[in-house]
């Protein structure tokens, strides 16, 4: 070892120097006295929850993202919303009293004394009606039309009391239009003055809470609204962080920075095992549905045989167990248990049946098994899934390459109009949010949608006819077959392989008492303390 | 000088006019439509088509990107039709925040980096050299969302000493500082190792040259040889390295705002590619490629008035 170039006297920087002042900076770094006090001690009337987007537009007209809603949903009122809890009802928010006359007309009566904040003056049946007729307006280009779409027009009686008057029955009206996005009702006068929508901010609210601040990408913060005079908002102020992963929300609540999250699947029996201090830990049934589809146009596909072969080669044991850690159940169609128009059972077992498939491939004409293509997002639950799949349908002969997808990618695959990229598509793991009303989810698998959200390209005149039947249906029982009817035709078709409605897992801490939605969303005015 | 500087700016515009064209082209070979990932499974074609047309989709690729260029010349990148904000506005605010966690990992990197460097040039081959050497070299090698996630996990989660998400309330800065520590450790980290090796190699070269024999030689006390001559001339690489490594951090800023959800023009970038929303993806590109430029320019800039030697080589 060769001696250092200088002498320890001849310098003022020694070791011993260099590594106290080197310790010395590390400790002040650190020091609780700098402001850095543990996260947790925040103030308890500040809720803090996190959501997985960050709000576009808050405009109610033209919003049509869940993480929106939560936010309308806080800061304006509908006639009726959501009622948290464990079973999907509705109860009256905006509306006094509210009544179906008849199939084509429902009556509402406001409350009185529901004002708009900036002096945009009373709730009145006015605004109700704007609110209700922009969004089928053309000039609108709402995304939430379809909601709408049998909306003739709202009638108003006197300052409080209107008619809604639809051009046809329609059963979901009650389930997923009035108590959804596009049930929010805004002030005629404020969406005129701003010409005709609001752009990133609304000018005015009629919720417990008003929008206090947005920091793009950052938070939203709502505020106590103080011209509200129903039950009082519980919080001073709501946080909403927008966080994509879910992953970095979990550590986010850990760390004591969140109130109230959704967690991933994959740490639910972890965290119910051992649940971070002072926290709840609860699952909840999802409306999500994932489904294994087939392209019943491509070549490879258009034989029913090798369509049915894929199916009863697909374990759906073994996908919810490798990418759904257990936690999520299988799905028997689109509508999940709880609904009008749940399944009891498939056609086809969950347990995956090879011998069956390999039989079913022979008599189409692959004696040696079959080469298919299937397509799937980029995020792990669907990669594992898409892996579990491809591993045992090998089993069958089955021999499946996985391609990966962005969302922007993904989300364009089956789209006619995007060109000629549907032609090839042969399987996609697909998944769908959805809505309390099976008619939400039927919607996107009639003759209409094909190449547009039906890239199975199922095309059945039955399923049209009952899709259409069940909007008008009010005998619940009869809607209810219908739509077991519908799923049961998808199935019969072999393009379709249910797999689950996934599950939503969600912490909070014991200091809230969260109000839900029965799928765990947050109905976040309804938050209050413990 | 002046000469020198007119080429390297003139330069810099070719650079910022091709990357903008390349990134352009590229993003829109991707597949992908804009208007089915924005508007969901509820748009129309008819909404879809709409939304085409006001993202200036509809016309030829080639008009869309002399238009995009020259609305660039204007200062002008355009508007996100979504949020009805211009795209400027977003960028800008985003930029500010990654510009902040850039500067705080670099400023601390390099406040323990050069130091250390130093120090191990000082005291050649002992024990403490090689100390200083392993920990560099392990620093280096470790993945910066590495040092991200543990170093939440430890400090956020288990000690619950510092936050975990966000970026502070705005206008209280010691909240912010404090929101800044964990990823600006996470990014700098990987550069302490960077430039203590750097810092190592150019003072040893530095120090056996003749003007610091000439300096002990005249008595000048050790402390001021290498922090007031040596370092001077051993600094040089480092700015360089800090030129060009600004692009290296705003990538490693993008896991960091990933993993403690903070906002800056990494996330929205990431975002923004995976939502096609095109105008704010090539706003926070032009953004960042002119950051980029205009770093490698800057150090280039001092390199060669510190250097005259370097003028000669453009």
């Amino acid at each position: 070892m060769s001696k250092p170039n200088m002498q320890f006297s001849k310098i003022r920087l020694s070791r011993r120097s260099f590594l106290k002042a080197s310790a010395a900076s590390a400790g002040w770094l650190m020091l609780p006295g700098l402001g850095m006090h543990p996260s947790w001690a925040q103030d308890t009337r500040v809720l803090r929850v996190r959501d997985y987007g960050d709000p576009q537009s808050l405009d109610p007209g033209i919003a049509s993202n869940l993480y929106e809603e939560h936010v309308n949903a806080a800061v304006h009122n509908k006639l009726i919303a959501y009622k948290p809890g464990t079973k999907w009802e509705w109860q009256l928010e905006a509306a006094q009293s509210i009544e179906q006359l008849d199939p084509t007309h429902i009556k509402f009566v406001l409350k009185p004394g529901i004002t708009f904040t900036n002096g945009f003056g009373e709730m009145t049946a006015e605004d109700v009606k704007f609110s209700y007729e922009r969004i089928i307006d053309p000039e609108l280009k709402s995304p939430i039309k379809g909601d709408w779409a049998t909306l003739a027009s709202v009638d108003v009686t006197d300052r409080y009391s209107g008619i809604i008057v639809l051009s046809k029955p329609f059963q979901p009206l009650w389930m997923t239009t009035l108590p959804y996005m596009g049930g929010n009702i805004v002030s005629k006068k404020a969406v005129e003055a701003a010409g005709g929508k609001f752009a990133a901010m609304p000018s005015c609210f009629s919720g417990p809470y008003v929008i206090k601040e947005r920091e793009p990408k950052q938070r939203t913060v709502l505020a106590r609204n103080p011209e509200w005079k129903g039950a009082p908002a519980a919080f001073d102020e709501i946080h909403i962080f927008p966080i994509d992963d879910e992953k970095t929300a979990e550590m986010g609540f850990e760390a004591g920075d969140l109130d109230y999250t959704r967690v991933s699947m994959s740490s639910y029996k972890n965290l119910k095992k051992k649940p971070p201090k002072n926290s709840v830990v609860e699952k909840y049934p999802s409306l999500y549905y994932v489904w294994l589809g087939m392209n019943m146009e491509h070549p490879k596909l258009s034989d029913e045989r090798v369509r049915r072969a894929v199916q009863y080669a697909v374990d759906i044991p073994s996908i919810l167990e490798a990418a759904y850690d257990g936690v999520a159940d299988p799905a028997t169609g689109y509508v999940p248990p709880g609904l009008v128009g749940h399944r009891p059972d498939t056609l086809v077992p969950f347990k995956a049946d090879f011998a069956k498939a390999k039989a079913l491939l022979a008599e189409a004409g692959y004696p040696d098994g079959i080469d298919l293509d299937l397509e799937v997002r980029n995020k792990a639950v669907y990669i594992a899934a898409g892996q579990v799949i491809q591993a045992v349908a090998a089993q069958a002969g089955i021999r499946m390459t996985l391609n990966l997808h962005d969302s922007g990618s993904f989300w364009s695959l089956g789209d006619e109009s995007k060109g000629d990229r549907w032609k090839k598509l042969q399987l996609v793991l697909n998944r769908f949010s959805s809505a309390p009303d099976p008619h939400y989810a039927a919607q996107w698998f009639t003759k209409e949608q094909v190449g547009v959200w039906n890239w199975e390209r199922f095309k059945n005149p039955e399923y049209n006819q009952l899709y259409e039947q069940a909007l008008a249906e009010a005998d619940k029982d009869k809607r209810d077959q219908m739509y077991r009817r519908m799923q049961e035709l998808m199935e019969a078709s072999g393009a379709y392989r249910f797999i689950t409605h996934e599950a939503v897992p969600v912490i909070y801490t014991d200091r809230i008492i969260p109000a839900l939605r029965p799928d765990g969303m947050p109905l976040l005015r309804y938050f209050t303390t413990a | 000088m002046l000469f020198y500087l007119l080429k390297r700016v003139g330069l810099a515009v070719v650079i910022v006019v091709v990357a903008v064209v390349l990134l352009y082209s590229m993003i829109h070979v991707v597949p992908g439509d804009p208007a089915s990932v924005i508007l969901g499974p509820r748009a129309t074609p008819e909404m879809k088509q709409e939304l085409h047309k006001l993202m200036g989709l509809d016309r030829p690729f080639v008009v869309q990107v002399v238009s995009f260029l020259g609305k660039v010349a204007r200062g002008d990148l355009g508007m996100d039709f979504f949020s009805q904000r211009p795209v400027a506005e977003i960028v800008f605010k985003q930029l500010d925040e990654t510009l902040v966690l850039v500067l705080a990992s670099i400023t601390w990197a390099m406040l323990l980096g050069i130091p250390l460097g130093c120090y191990s040039a000082v005291f050649r081959n002992t024990f403490s050299d090689k100390l200083v050497g392993v920990f560099s070299i392990g620093v280096i090698a470790v993945p910066s969302f590495v040092v991200a996630l543990y170093s939440l996990l430890f400090f956020a989660v288990t000690l619950q000493w510092l936050p975990a998400i966000g970026a502070g309330e705005s206008g209280q800065l010691l909240d912010q500082a404090r929101h800044l520590i964990l990823p600006a450790f996470a990014i700098g980290l990987g550069w302490v190792g960077y430039i203590a090796r750097l810092v190592r190699a150019s003072m040893l070269e530095v120090l056996n040259e003749n003007h610091i024999r000439r300096a002990r030689a005249f008595g000048l006390p050790e402390t001021t040889i290498v922090f007031h001559y040596a370092l001077k001339l051993a600094i040089l690489p480092t700015v360089t390295l800090l030129g060009t490594g600004i692009g290296r951090l705003i990538s490693s800023a993008v896991f960091a705002e990933i993993v403690f959800a903070r906002p800056g023009i990494g996330k929205l970038i990431f975002d923004s590619v995976v939502s096609r929303n095109y105008p704010l993806v090539m706003g926070a590109v032009v953004v960042s490629t002119v950051l980029f430029v205009l770093s490698t320019t800057i150090s280039d800039s001092i390199n060669a008035m510190l250097d005259p030697r370097v003028r000669e080589r453009l």
